[in-house]
């Protein structure tokens, strides 16, 4: 048992190292696999380098990686962010904070077509973030909020981060989803709540409002985000009627994005192709890091390490709160330093064994890693989100972490509910797909 | 040479972005056949190939492209001299590991072709048909590693590095997750 523990800790070293040297990821996850297997067992290692690369990538459920993908490449390519800011704004005059929740709402409805976090910050900082400073709102405010709120592209479904999540931990896509929808509006009206309280607090720094309009008005205003709407309601009704599986929803998604982008007439060749393109380099890289990890997950099979791993854990009869706890403690340094795709693909071997012997449910686990995601994403010194904002800004990365600190709170209040309700994340897969064995 | 170096690297992705396409397209067909009761059930099969063509041919082009991630702390923090050697030791030893995976590819596609191997599913054909896709894009990579090996080696910007600069100075964000 210590030999075993002793050769996890050498293999984890040997990926720390390579790592911070700046090897790609997923070479990294592959030569750590292959370091395991070929002194540590006697397997053969490029047999099984070939089977996990070919059987992770030629996988039909995989499929809707790329599909996901390519539909928000080409939303971010659509006008819809100013449809969405102008579609908002009539709304939420009454509200206290304003024009400030257009941050938050905009996020949670681009995030419910979009599946990355980084591409719904930039969409809706893009308008909202000179809008709401011409305006004289809260700069800091509205900074905070974009770089957290833009993280619910990854919570509120479609997400490709859950996809990569579902496939490492073998789990379904469609329930994972499902899932996700509960505690992505519980955060969205964290977040809305924390922006009302402290406009209540700071009368002043709140700008007057805008005029008020006739309902007409409002409804003419908000028309052009008719089509986003029957998108998400499309996308919606088709993960709950299980009329199609996650793949076949990506694809009418692509064809939903596509016909938005026709009709508000930004469907160039150019603005199809970069998308396909860009969207084909993306899934190549996370399908590149999945057959590595697969290949890892290999040798971690092989030494037993995870297993050793988890009955050590097992033996030490942590309370399920104190795991969790602890969890979030590694979690949280480690998004310090790596994307939410590599973290949760690097992890998955050897924490997936602890948490189902420790009695969790897999689809909750899958909530509660893509809430940890959300904070990597913007904390220093490597968090995508605040890259984004510091690109549109021209802010340090420092400042606009600041920023995002009371926003922060809100993601860790949410993961504690999760935690001690876990029905919140449970109750709406177990409603529609039945509860799981 | 540089040209048609990066032309092939292009070509590539630009094949794999069809793949892409055609999985879009094969989805639909199932979706809608699904309830027409057509027998779709071997578009999957097809599909789960397009998808493995799509990530391999991509390979080459993505690494160049800078959509590879990798942990940049120490990169960035270090001076241009220091971070000009990691780079270089970065690229030899993803070489090696790219090499090998080479080897494994090819070796055990001619496998499967030599012993003719069919597919377990519904669309019974020689697998190593479908694997090969495996075995170009890992030679595509595996020239993409070398190419830039000498490149920075004789002192020029890596390619992966000056994308993701040209990228995110012109604001385009879509293609981080």
């Amino acid at each position: 048992m210590i030999e075993t523990l002793l050769m996890g800790a050498l293999l984890l070293g040997i990926m720390l190292l390579l790592l911070a040297g700046g090897v790609w990821i997923a070479m990294t996850l592959a030569i750590v696999g292959w370091v395991g297997q070929a002194f540590f067992t006697n397997t053969l290692p490029a047999k099984n380098l070939f089977s996990s690369f070919w059987e992770s990538n030629a996988s039909w459920e995989l499929a809707a990686l790329p599909l996901f993908i390519w539909m928000g490449e080409i939303l971010f390519r659509t006008k819809l962010s100013e449809e969405m800011f102008e579609g908002l704004r009539p709304w939420l005059n009454r509200v206290p904070g304003r024009l400030m929740h257009t941050t938050i709402i905009g996020c949670g409805v681009f995030g419910s077509v979009s599946g990355s976090s980084a591409a719904t910050c930039a969409t809706i900082a893009k308008v909202a973030l000179p809008e709401l400073k011409r305006r004289g709102y809260d700069e800091k405010l509205a900074i905070g909020s974009l770089a957290t709120a833009g993280t619910l592209g990854i919570l509120i479904p479609p997400s490709i981060t859950m996809v990569v999540y579902a496939v490492a931990a073998d789990a379904s896509i469609i329930r994972i989803f499902l899932a996700g929808f509960l505690p992505g509006f519980l955060l969205m009206l964290l977040f809305s709540g924390y922006i009302a309280w402290w406009s209540i607090r700071n009368p002043d720094k709140v700008p007057p409002a805008d005029p008020p309009t006739t309902f007409g008005e409002k409804i003419r205003l908000s028309g052009n985000l008719i089509p986003c709407a029957l998108l998400i309601v499309f996308i919606i009704w088709v993960l709950v009627a299980g009329w199609a599986t996650a793949t076949e929803c990506a694809a009418f998604g692509v064809l939903g994005s596509l016909a938005i982008a026709a009709w508000g007439r930004s469907l160039s060749w150019q603005n199809f192709k970069d998308a396909l393109m860009g969207a084909t380099r993306t899934s190549c890289m996370i399908m590149f890091i999945l057959a590595g990890a697969a290949f890892l997950t290999k040798t971690m099979a092989f030494t037993g390490i995870p297993r050793e791993l988890a009955e050590w854990v097992d033996s030490m009869h942590l309370s399920p709160y104190a795991l969790i706890g602890a969890l979030v403690v590694v979690y949280l340094i480690l998004g310090t330093a790596l994307d939410g795709i590599s973290m949760i693909v690097l992890t998955s071997a050897v924490v997936l064994p602890m948490i189902q012997k420790a009695g969790f449910d897999l689809i909750w686990f899958g909530i509660f890693i893509v809430l940890l995601v959300e904070i990597a994403e913007v904390t220093p010194p490597v968090g995508f989100n605040l890259f984004v904002l510091q690109n549109m800004t021209g802010k340090d990365s420092n400042v606009i972490a600041k920023a995002a600190i009371p926003f922060f709170f809100c993601l860790v209040v949410c993961i504690a509910l999760i935690t001690v309700f876990p029905s919140i994340v449970t109750s709406l897969p177990d409603l529609f797909m039945g509860s799981e064995k | 040479m540089r040209r048609f170096l990066d032309r092939l690297y292009d070509g590539a992705g630009a094949l794999a972005a069809f793949c892409v396409f055609l999985i879009f397209v094969l989805m639909i067909l199932a979706g809608v056949g699904r309830q027409m009761n057509w027998h779709v059930s071997g578009l999957n099969d097809v599909v789960a190939w397009l998808c493995a063509a799509a990530a391999f041919f991509a390979m080459a082009h993505a690494f160049r492209h800078g959509d590879f991630v990798r942990v940049t702390l120490l990169l960035d923090a270090v001076g241009p001299r220091v971070r000009r050697v990691l780079d270089v030791m970065c690229l030899l030893i993803a070489s090696v590991a790219v090499a090998y995976l080479t080897y494994a590819a090819t070796s055990f596609t001619w496998e499967s072709y030599e012993f003719a191997e069919m597919a377990t599913g519904l669309v019974v054909i020689p697998i190593w048909i479908p694997q090969s896709t495996f075995v170009i894009g890992c030679w595509l990579l595996l020239i993409a590693m070398v190419d830039e090996l000498v490149g920075v080696v004789r002192g020029e910007k890596p390619s992966y590095q000056r994308a993701i600069e040209e990228r995110h100075a012109a604001g385009d964000f879509s293609s981080d997750v």
